[in-house]
């Protein structure tokens, strides 16, 4: 997806309304912690640069996905969305940890985020079924077909 | 006084119509997209066309005085101009045909800019093609116009102004100082409005109440203004020149005489929070708003005063007040007042931040607003000018600003409030004034200092040390222990996350409509913006006029704005009625209803509708009549009846078919016949074009005084001659200009809608929509969805239509 299309499931007029007010990033819990660009900017260099920069940028990934910018903009933009889309687009061009590309071949191997075993496990300690078992075929289906795989240049 | 007649012009159309046609470049505003060459000279090939021409401006002298020369030397007797909106230049032509010698009323407009160039700047062929749609029918509707007579009724000399803030009050002195009687209702105890409340006023840095306090003085004893105080509106009646207006006048308690000692004040057991205070303080049951309020007399706070409905609990006051003016007995009175012209100054609330989560308000008590700020620091107020924290009465040593609360966002009102930024360097400025060594942060989005003197003051401030960051903290914290303040945000500038800890914050709060405007817009037919503040008649050339004449707008009740253009306004607003007052007469537009005794069956279903009672039933002939002074020319009876009985002058049947035949003559299947009413739809439709909002061009308008005078019959006879689809827009339901003849519209397309789907007929070919004047977006998003629309209506389906409506099409055709 090319970021035209990342802008295509906006209303690109929307995302130019922002006017530097700057409380999106003044909200965002992770701008306080390290050196993420916060909304304002990335939306900014968006705008006025294009995304080529902003999605080789690691700490894309900081973004919590919490929404909070979203909630406190006075023009109602909705950058998790934007945020949401660039990450796509940086993990088609390899920008994507370790972590997060581990957790998604899980998925796709067992259908699941969490080691199983160890969820087993603590359900037992409180009597609780077993958790239902998932057709990994069909998500592995889904995740083929949307070109997950090969974006990610995932094995499966 | 009855109406008389007056004479307009002299020459009538002979037989055969001879109309000259003036289509107009505007510059490049029509020329730069519609081929005005090719307009004039198909307008030239039209029938009763004898003379047709191209002009650059045709509004200009020179373009005035060519339609003068063509009337006398090619004997016109129609003329069309092709250019903008009638809302804007008719007048002009009328006069001018006027002064030529023809009735002004054979003259007609077709909207080519407005309702074409502008909004399809980027399809000059189509454009063109519309515009001579659009020329085609105007020449149609030319070739039926008659001349009318227009009545002039007299004006009633006195004026109603309503709303005693600084834009009332200038109002009312102006107008009674040129010896007009002025009624002033203000609903609360005293006049004064905002600007009362205020201490010191931008960019002069004046003492606000200071220079106030002599007008209201002079107001309240104005041997021309009878001063209205605790009263509200309750109905008009009427039209421009004849209001009748009823008042409702709230008791007092307090008779006259009160001396304002305030023996009273002082025994009463009853407290409740000061409103003129912004709460900071208390006040009894009985007091006197402020200490210069006008009228100078105490009030009692029913709500608040233990005596209730008339029983007596308590008479502190009554035994205090050693003038006997506590008068418990007094009564609601409803008065009648008979007023030439209205002023509508009431002015706006303060927006109220608590719902912004993030910022505390009324969670944490060392944030305030900026109208707390100034009953602050006013020597008058609460803390007797001493800037204290209302947690710990402690002077803050840091402080900060936040601009555009309540402004400027989606989340709360869109505009900017216009004097929030100027607020705060004033506030800045008077902190540093007397506690020099304070810390001032402001945190803004923009600085707006645009006015006369505003720049200056801002240099000043930012002079003295007050520190300017652009980036709105993201959130307040409060330190539980201190009840300090910790601000987090971005500041853009320098590109650095801030963590400021201040002593206390003052939210820069802006200003919005009153939250009951509602009411007094539908007493008084007015129209509001989409920001919800009374729209004027035209926002550059009719600033203070509003849409219904004789009412007129002052100060904020218009828009954001500072004292000194409410008071500018106020002096407009008093000079635009004083002209109509001064003048003592005014003519009303010959557009009325007339009924024609030989085809009336009496059925009376005229009478129902008509929103004026201007109909009644001759008992001598069994027929109806018409009450010409008293018609408002909405049309509404004439599309009721069905015998065709009643002539809309001006706006007759016969003037409304040729326009849909015009409209239908050439593939009628790829156009919209719309059906706008002047005073919203239309309007509607104007603002898209000056607004530049593109969209398809299928639309041809066709203007009506209101959306009541659109027939079943003209709906049924578009779609006999093929039309795509029909389009019947008018002003929202509560706000019709004819009290609520749009009601029957409703019902109209109703019925047409259930006839459509009997004939198995698909009825969203024909959609009613309601469009105000501010709807420009909302008009071409109503376009684009019926274009869109109108691509998927098959031939067939038109073929359809055509059988079914066919007998409406006239004997001649149906054969
Ligand atoms: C915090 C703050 C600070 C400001 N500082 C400045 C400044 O420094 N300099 C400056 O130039 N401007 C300043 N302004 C703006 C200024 O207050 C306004 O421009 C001015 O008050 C507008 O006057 P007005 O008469 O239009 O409205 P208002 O002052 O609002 O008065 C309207 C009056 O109409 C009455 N009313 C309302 N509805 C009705 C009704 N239905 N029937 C009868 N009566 C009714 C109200 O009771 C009120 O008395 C400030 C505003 C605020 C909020
Ligand atoms: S959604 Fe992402 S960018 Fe927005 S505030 Fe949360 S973490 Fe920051
Ligand atoms: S909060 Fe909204 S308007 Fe303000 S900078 Fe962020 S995205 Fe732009
Ligand atoms: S005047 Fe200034 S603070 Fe007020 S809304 Fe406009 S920009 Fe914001
Ligand atoms: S319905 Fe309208 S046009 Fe007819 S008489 Fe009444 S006010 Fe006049």
């Amino acid at each position: 997806m090319t970021v035209q299309k990342v802008w295509s499931l906006f209303d690109r007029s929307q995302l130019y309304e922002c006017y530097e007010c700057s409380k999106c990033s003044g909200s965002c819990p992770v701008t306080l912690a390290g050196d993420f660009l916060g909304p304002r900017k990335i939306l900014l260099k968006c705008l006025q640069h294009g995304s080529g920069r902003v999605i080789r940028d690691p700490l894309l990934w900081y973004c919590t996905t919490c929404q909070v910018c979203q909630d406190r903009c006075p023009q109602e933009i909705n950058i998790p969305e934007l945020l949401t889309g660039l990450r796509n687009k940086a993990a088609k061009i390899g920008n994507i940890p370790e972590r997060v590309k581990f957790t998604v071949e899980k998925i796709a191997k067992t259908g699941r985020s969490v080691l199983g075993f160890k969820v087993e496990r603590e359900r037992k300690r409180y009597n609780l079924p077993p958790v239902v078992e998932i057709s990994k075929e069909e998500i592995s289906k889904i995740l083929a077909e949307t070109g997950f795989f090969k974006d990610l240049k995932i094995d499966h | 006084m009855p109406p008389k007649h007056r004479k307009i012009a002299t020459t009538t159309p002979g037989k055969d119509p001879r109309i000259g046609v003036f289509v107009c470049h505007c510059g490049l505003n029509i020329g730069g997209t519609v081929d005005v060459d090719k307009v004039a000279e198909y307008a030239a090939s039209l029938p009763g066309v004898v003379f047709s021409a191209a002009n650059l401006y045709t509004c200009s002298q020179p373009g005035q005085e060519e339609i003068k020369k063509a009337i006398v030397e090619q004997g016109l007797n129609r003329v069309v101009v092709a250019s903008c909106s009638p809302r804007l230049h008719e007048p002009t032509f009328r006069k001018a045909c006027a002064e030529a010698g023809l009735n002004p009323y054979l003259f007609e407009m077709a909207n080519i800019r407005e309702h074409c160039s502008w909004v399809h700047l980027h399809d000059p062929e189509a454009a063109t093609m519309k515009a001579m749609d659009l020329v085609g029918m105007a020449v149609a509707r030319a070739r039926l116009l008659e001349p009318q007579k227009e009545i002039t009724v007299p004006v009633t000399k006195s004026a109603l102004v309503i709303g005693g803030g600084v834009a009332g009050i200038q109002a009312s002195l102006d107008l009674a100082d040129s010896g007009f009687k002025v009624y002033l209702v203000e609903r609360s105890a005293s006049i004064g409005g905002h600007m009362a409340q205020i201490d010191k006023t931008f960019p002069t840095m004046d003492c606000s109440i200071c220079i106030l306090a002599p007008k209201m003085a002079e107001a309240g004893r104005h041997p021309n203004i009878e001063l209205l105080t605790m009263s509200e509106v309750e109905h008009v009646d009427g039209y421009v020149g004849n209001f009748t207006v009823k008042v409702r006048k709230r008791p007092r308690f307090v008779s006259d005489e009160c001396t304002a000692c305030g023996d009273c004040t002082h025994d009463c057991p009853q407290i409740a929070p000061d409103e003129f205070n912004a709460g900071l303080s208390t006040r009894k049951a009985i007091y006197i708003p402020f200490a210069q309020a006008v009228p100078s007399t105490y009030v009692i706070d029913l709500d608040l005063c233990l005596n209730k409905e008339g029983i007596m609990a308590c008479d502190k006051c009554l035994q205090a007040c050693k003038a006997r003016c506590i008068q418990f007995s007094q009564k609601e009175e409803t008065l009648q007042l008979q007023v030439g012209t209205i002023i509508v100054a009431t002015g706006v609330d303060v927006y109220d931040p608590t719902s912004l989560t993030e910022y505390g308000y009324r969670r944490f008590p060392n944030v305030i607003t900026s109208l707390e700020f100034e009953r602050l620091i006013n020597a008058g107020g609460p803390s007797q000018g001493n800037l204290i924290r209302p947690y710990d009465q402690t002077v803050p040593k840091k402080v900060a600003f936040l601009q555009c609360i309540g402004s400027r966002s989606t989340r709360s009102n869109k505009y900017c409030s216009n004097i929030c930024c100027m607020n705060t360097i004033k506030d800045s400025l008077l902190i540093k004034e007397h506690w020099p060594e304070t810390e001032i942060k402001v945190f803004y989005i923009d600085i707006r200092a645009f006015g006369k003197g505003f720049e200056d003051l801002y240099r000043r401030s930012r002079r003295e040390g007050v520190e300017f960051i652009r980036g709105i903290p993201g959130e307040i914290i409060e330190d539980p222990e201190t009840r300090d303040l910790i601000l987090i945000g971005e500041n853009m500038l320098l590109g650095e996350w801030y963590k400021y800890q201040v002593d206390m914050v003052i939210l820069s709060v802006g200003i919005e409509p009153r939250h009951d405007s509602r009411r007094l817009q539908q007493i008084l037919n007015l129209s509001t913006g989409q920001d919800g503040f009374y729209l004027e008649a035209h926002p550059k050339l009719r600033p203070v006029d509003t849409a219904s004449s004789g009412i007129f707008l002052a100060g904020c009740a218009e828009g954001p704005k500072d004292v000194k253009d409410s008071v500018t306004q106020a002096s407009a607003a008093a000079a635009r009625a004083g002209i109509l007052m001064s003048r003592g007469e005014v003519t009303i537009e010959a557009i009325t209803a007339r009924v024609d005794p030989e085809i009336c069956t009496g059925c009376g279903m005229c009478i129902k509708v008509c929103p004026y009672h201007s109909i009644y039933k001759d008992e001598e002939t069994g027929v109806a009549r018409v009450v010409e002074a008293s018609c408002a020319g909405c049309g509404t009876c004439a599309a009721e009846c069905q015998f065709g009985a009643i002539k809309m002058l001006h706006f007759s049947d016969e003037q409304i078919y040729a326009q849909i035949d015009s409209a239908t003559d050439n593939e009628p299947e790829k156009k919209i016949v719309s059906f706008c009413c002047n005073w919203c739809s239309y309007a509607g439709a104007d603002f898209a074009g000056v607004s530049r909002i593109q969209y398809p061009p299928s639309a041809r308008i066709i203007r009506t005084m209101c959306s009541g005078r659109v027939s079943p019959g003209f709906v049924r006879y578009a779609f006999a001659r093929g039309a795509g689809a029909v389009l019947v827009s008018g002003c929202h339901p509560a706000d019709c200009h004819y009290i609520n003849a749009n009601m029957q519209t409703e019902k109209r397309i109703r019925r047409i809608h259930k006839e459509m789907r009997r004939n198995g007929l698909n009825p969203e070919r024909l959609q009613l929509a309601w469009v105000s004047a501010a709807e420009g977006q909302r008009f071409a998003s109503i376009m684009e969805k019926m274009a869109d629309f109108l691509k998927r209506v098959s031939p067939e389906e038109i073929r359809k239509t055509k059988e079914v409506y066919r007998k409406y099409l006239g004997e001649e055709a149906a054969q």
